[in-house]
C-alpha cells in the first residue's frame, strides 16, 4: 500500500511536467501540423537561463539563492523559452509549413542541437542541482511527509499543483479568451482563419512561445528534485512527445492526462511495483515508448494527401 | 557448330552489347564519380601527415551508412531519423556474434546488417502508409529507443564500458586502419552506383512520383507500401553493414555512439550533400569532418573541447542550407557544370509496338456508398464496353465522382459487385486494378514535380513491366535492358496519342495545366489499360483545350478501350459520348445512347 502510494506520487510529479509538454507537442502538431522535435531543449534551456540568473554558472546548494533573485530568475528562464520559441516559429517552421516535411524535420532537429551545444559550451560540468524557488526542506520532515505509511517529498504536491493549475489556465485561454479561440480557427482551417481577420502567422508565433515557457515553469519548478543535465530537456522532450502520440496529438487534456499516466506507469515499473520480475525496471522507459511507436504504426490514419 | 561454341558466341555478343550500352550511358557525372572514388581510395597517403588513418576509417563508414540513408531521403523523400540506430543495431548485432563465435569478420559484419534490415523492415513496415509528420516521429522514437536500450540493458551493451569486439583477419588481411578505409570506400562507392541504378530504374521512379504526389502516383497503382519497405529495409542494411564494419574498427561497441546525435548527423550529411545526388551524403560527411576541425579550432580558442561545438556547427550550416533553398553542394556542382556542357540529347526514338491488352467488359452492379447519414450512391448498376465512351453526368453532389472512385478503388462499396471480363475486382486495391487493366486520372492537375515528361509516363509503364524489380536494375540483367528498350517505346506510343512525345526531355512543370493533364492522361495509358476512367478533364479547359481532348477521347476510342467520363461540360460530352448516364442523388435517373439527353 504505502508503496502505491510513493507510486502514485512519484509519478504524478514526473508525469505533471510530461503532461505539461505533451500539451505543447499536441497544441503545435494541431495549428501547424508539425512537430516540434526541438520543444524538449528549448524548455532546457528555459532551466538553465533560470540557473544561470539565479546562480551564475557556479555550484551552489539548493538554498543558496534569496527568493527575490529566484523569482526574477524563473520570469527570465520562462520568458527566454517564450521569445526563443517564438522566434524559432518563424526562423525554423513556418518557411516549411505545408511544403517541405525534410525541411521543418531538419530544421526543428537542428534547432534542438544549437540549443543544447549552446549549454554544454557555458555549462560544462555533467550534472547542475537547481536552487530551490519554494523552500520545501522546511516543510515536515525536512521536507517530506508521510502518507499511508509512505514518504513523500512535499514538492511532489507543489509540482502536481502547479502542473494541473498551469493546464487549467491553459485550458481557460484556449476555451475562454480570444487568443484561444483564434487558435482553434487556425487549428480548424487556417485559410479560414485568416480571411476573418487572424493574424495566423503571430498567434501561430505566439503559440509556440507560450507552449515552451508553460512547459519551461513546470520544469523549472520540479528540476531542483533531481540533478539536471543539458540533455535532460531534450529527454523530457521525448516524454512528452511519447504521452502526445499515446493520445493521437489530442486535446488539451486528454494529452496532460496522457503525461501524468506516462509517469505513473514509469514509476511502477522502476519500483517494482507490478511484481518483482528480473531487471523489469530497467525496461521502464524503453516499453512506453515501444508502446507508442506500436501505436503509430498499427492504428488506422487517415490520408489526408491520398484525397484528391 | 557446337554448343559450347554457340554458347561463347552468345556470351560475346551479350559482353559487347553491355559493354556498347555502358558506353553509351557514360556521362560527364560518370567521369566525375570515378575521380572522386580515385581520389577518395588514394587520400590517405595523400593527407597521412594530417589526420589520422583511423579517422578517415571511421569517416568513411560514416560516409557508407550516409549513403544507404541517401536510398530513403533522397530516393523515397522520407524523413527516416531512425539511421543511428540501424547503425548500431549493426554494430552490436556484429558484436555479439564476434564475441561469440568464431565466424569470420565479413560474415559478422554481413549478420549485424541483416539484424539492422530486420529492424528496418519492421520499421518500413510500421510507417509504410503514413504521412511524413508520423514517419518522422516514428522513426524518431526508434531512434532514442535503441539509445535508451543500450543505456539500460547492460546484457544488449555490456553495461557502460561497452562491448570489447575481437578483431579477424577482413578478406585476408590484417585489419588495419587502411584496410578498413580501403574497404569502406569500395563499399561507399558500390552503394552510390546501387542508388544511381535504382534511381534511373522503374523502382527509383516510382519512388519519385510517389513522393511527389501520394495521389497522383495512387492512381497510377504505383504500390507504395511495399517499395517504402523497400527503401527502409535496404538504408537499414547499408547502416547496419556501416556499423558492422566500424565496430571492428574501434574494437569497443561504445553504447553511447549511436543515438539521436548519429542519426541526425547522417540527416545533415545527406541533405547537406544532397539528397538526390548518389555521392552527396560522401560529400555531406566530408563538409562534417571539416565541420569537426573547425570546431576542434573553435573549442581550442574558448578552452573547453571541441566536440561540445560540433553540433552547432553541423545545426547552422544545415540551417544556411536549408534557408538558401535547400540545393546541396552536389546537385549544385552538377547543375553549375552542365550549364557549362550540357549532357547530350537523345537522339534516336525507340521503336516498336507494346502487346495490347485483351479488350474486356466492366460491370458494376448494384453499386452503394453511404457517408454517414448521407448515401451518395444509392444502387448505381453500369456497364463500359469495349470501343465505347460512356459519359457520367449530372449537378454537384450526385455521386459521379464517388462512382468512378468505387470503380478505381479508391473507395470500397458498402454493397455492390465489380467485375472486369471474367476479374473480380470488388474487394481489388486500386494497385491490383492497374494491374488488371482499369485506371483513373484525377480530377486535379497534380503532377510529379520535376520529372521529365517522359519520367512521367514512364511510372505508367513501370505497371506493365514483368522484369523491373530492383535486384534486376542493380545487375542490369539482360531481360530488363531489353524490357527497358520496350517500355521506352511504349510509353512513347502514350505520349503521342496526347501530343506529348517531342516534349519528352522536358520537365512537366514547364509544360501547361492542360499539358499537365494531358500528361496524366498519357501516364494513365500508359499502363496498357482495358478500361479509361477520366473525372473532368475538362475543367479549366480552354477552347483549344477542348479539341485536343476531344481528339484523345476519340483515339482512345479507337485503340479499343472502354472510357468512362465524368463531366460537366455538356458539349464535350455530345461530341464524344455514346452512351450517357445521368445521375440524381446517387442513382441513375436517365440513360441516353448517342450522347443526346
Amino acid at each position: 500500500m504505502s508503496l502505491a502510494v510513493q507510486v502514485v506520487f512519484t509519478g504524478l510529479s514526473a508525469g505533471g511536467v510530461y503532461g505539461l509538454i505533451a500539451i505543447g507537442h499536441s497544441l503545435i502538431y494541431r495549428l501547424t501540423g508539425i512537430v516540434h522535435f526541438a520543444l524538449g531543449d528549448l524548455i532546457g534551456l528555459g532551466a538553465f537561463v533560470t540557473l544561470l540568473v539565479a546562480a551564475g554558472t557556479q555550484p551552489l546548494t539548493q538554498e543558496s539563492v534569496s527568493g527575490g533573485r529566484m523569482a526574477l530568475a524563473i520570469v527570465a528562464g520562462v520568458l527566454a523559452c517564450v521569445l526563443i520559441g517564438a522566434a524559432g516559429y518563424f526562423a525554423v517552421v513556418q518557411p516549411y509549413i505545408g511544403r517541405s516535411a525534410i525541411g521543418w524535420v531538419a530544421a526543428t532537429l537542428a534547432l534542438g542541437f544549437a540549443i543544447r551545444a549552446v549549454l554544454d559550451a557555458a555549462f560544462s560540468r555533467p550534472a547542475y542541482v537547481f536552487p530551490d524557488p519554494i523552500p520545501f526542506r522546511r516543510v515536515g520532515n525536512d521536507g517530506l511527509v508521510k502518507i499511508l505509511g509512505a514518504q513523500i517529498h512535499v514538492r511532489s504536491f507543489a509540482v502536481i499543483g502547479i502542473a494541473i493549475l498551469v493546464a487549467a489556465v491553459a485550458s481557460w485561454v484556449l476555451q475562454r479568451t480570444w487568443f484561444g479561440r483564434s487558435l482553434r480557427a487556425i487549428a480548424d482551417d487556417p485559410d479560414g482563419a485568416a480571411i476573418v481577420g487572424i493574424s495566423v502567422e503571430r498567434t501561430r508565433a505566439l503559440a509556440f512561445g507560450l507552449a515552451g515557457g508553460v512547459a519551461a515553469l513546470a520544469v523549472v519548478v520540479a528540476a531542483p528534485g533531481t540533478p539536471f543535465e543539458t540533455g535532460s530537456g531534450a529527454l523530457l522532450g521525448l516524454k512528452g512527445l511519447v504521452a502526445a502520440v499515446l493520445v493521437r496529438f489530442g486535446g488539451l487534456w486528454a494529452a496532460f492526462a496522457a503525461g501524468l499516466a506516462l509517469g505513473v506507469v514509469e514509476a511502477a515499473l522502476g519500483t517494482g511495483l507490478l511484481g518483482h520480475l528480473p531487471g523489469l525496471a530497467s525496461y521502464r522507459e524503453l516499453i512506453p515508448l515501444l508502446v507508442a511507436i506500436v501505436l503509430l504504426a498499427v492504428r488506422p490514419l487517415q490520408l489526408r494527401e491520398a484525397v484528391d | 557448330m557446337s554448343t559450347p561454341a554457340a554458347a561463347a558466341v552468345r556470351t560475346g555478343v551479350a559482353l559487347r552489347e553491355t559493354l556498347a550500352s555502358a558506353r553509351e550511358s557514360w556521362t560527364d557525372t560518370a567521369t566525375a564519380g570515378g575521380a572522386v572514388a580515385v581520389a577518395a581510395a588514394l587520400a590517405p597517403f595523400v593527407l597521412g601527415g594530417l589526420i589520422a588513418t583511423d579517422t578517415l576509417a571511421s569517416g568513411a563508414y560514416l560516409a557508407l551508412a550516409a549513403t544507404g540513408l541517401g536510398l530513403c531521403v533522397g530516393l523515397a523523400g522520407v524523413p527516416s531519423l531512425a539511421q543511428g540506430a540501424f547503425v548500431g543495431t549493426g554494430a552490436f548485432a556484429a558484436a555479439h556474434v564476434l564475441r561469440h563465435t568464431q565466424l569470420p569478420a565479413e560474415l559478422c559484419a554481413l549478420i549485424g546488417a541483416i539484424a539492422a534490415a530486420g529492424l528496418g523492415t519492421a520499421a518500413g513496415f510500421a510507417v509504410r502508409s503514413l504521412d511524413a509528420v508520423r514517419v518522422a516521429v516514428g522513426t524518431w522514437l526508434l531512434s532514442w529507443l535503441l539509445a535508451l536500450a543500450l543505456g539500460a540493458l547492460p546484457w544488449l551493451s555490456g553495461g557502460a564500458q561497452g562491448l570489447v569486439v575481437p578483431t579477424r583477419r577482413l578478406f585476408g588481411f590484417s585489419p588495419t586502419p587502411l584496410v578498413h578505409y580501403e574497404l569502406a570506400v569500395i563499399l561507399t562507392g558500390l552503394c552510390a552506383l546501387a542508388l544511381v541504378a535504382l534511381r534511373r530504374g522503374p523502382f527509383g521512379l516510382d519512388l519519385a512520383a510517389a513522393a511527389r504526389h501520394r495521389g497522383a502516383a495512387a492512381a497510377l497503382g504505383v504500390p507504395m507500401e511495399r517499395l517504402r519497405v523497400g527503401a527502409f529495409a535496404a538504408s537499414a542494411f547499408v547502416g547496419g553493414l556501416a556499423g558492422g564494419f566500424a565496430v571492428q574498427l574501434d574494437i569497443v561497441a561504445d553504447p553511447t555512439a549511436y543515438g539521436p546525435l548519429l542519426s541526425f548527423e547522417l540527416l545533415v550529411a545527406v541533405l547537406v550533400g544532397g539528397a538526390a545526388a548518389a555521392l552527396g551524403p560522401s560529400a555531406g560527411v566530408v563538409v562534417l569532418g571539416l565541420i569537426a576541425l573547425a570546431a576542434r579550432a573553435l573549442g581550442g580558442l574558448a578552452g573547453v573541447s571541441g566536440s561540445r561545438f560540433q553540433p552547432m556547427l553541423e545545426a547552422l550550416l544545415l540551417l544556411a542550407v536549408l534557408t538558401t533553398g535547400g540545393n546541396a553542394f552536389v546537385p549544385a556542382a552538377i547543375a553549375s557544370a552542365r550549364r557549362l556542357r550540357p549532357e547530350r540529347r537523345r537522339q534516336s526514338r525507340p521503336a516498336g509496338a507494346p502487346a495490347r491488352r485483351r479488350r474486356e467488359l466492366l460491370r458494376a452492379d448494384e453499386l452503394s456508398k453511404r457517408f454517414g447519414t448521407v448515401t451518395a450512391v444509392d444502387g448505381v448498376s453500369l456497364e463500359l464496353m469495349p470501343r465505347t465512351i460512356t459519359a457520367l453526368v449530372g449537378p454537384n453532389g450526385s455521386g459521379k465522382t464517388t462512382v468512378l472512385r468505387l470503380l478505381a478503388g479508391a473507395q470500397p462499396p458498402d454493397h455492390g459487385r465489380i467485375t472486369l471480363g471474367s476479374h473480380e475486382l470488388t474487394a481489388a486495391s486500386a494497385a491490383e486494378r492497374v494491374q488488371i487493366g482499369l485506371v483513373r486520372t484525377l480530377q486535379t492537375r497534380a503532377y510529379f514535380g520535376e520529372l521529365t515528361v517522359l519520367q512521367h509516363a514512364l511510372v505508367g509503364t513501370n505497371r506493365t513491366r514483368r522484369h523491373g524489380g530492383a535486384v534486376r536494375a542493380l545487375v542490369s540483367t539482360p531481360l530488363y535492358r531489353a524490357e527497358n528498350r520496350l517500355a521506352e517505346a511504349q510509353t512513347f506510343a502514350a505520349l503521342e496519342t496526347v501530343g506529348l512525345a517531342a516534349d519528352a526531355d522536358r520537365p512537366a512543370s514547364e509544360l501547361t495545366g492542360a499539358g499537365r493533364q494531358r500528361l496524366m492522361i498519357a501516364a494513365a495509358l500508359a499502363t496498357n489499360p482495358s478500361v479509361f476512367l477520366l473525372d473532368e478533364p475538362s475543367a479549366g479547359a480552354a477552347p483549344e483545350d477542348l479539341e485536343r481532348l476531344t481528339a484523345i477521347l476519340r483515339r482512345l476510342k479507337a485503340d479499343g478501350l472502354a472510357v468512362l467520363l465524368v463531366e460537366h461540360n455538356l458539349s464535350l460530352v455530345r461530341a464524344v459520348a455514346d452512351e450517357t448516364l445521368e445521375l440524381e442523388l446517387g442513382r441513375v435517373v436517365r440513360r441516353e445512347t448517342n450522347g443526346r439527353l
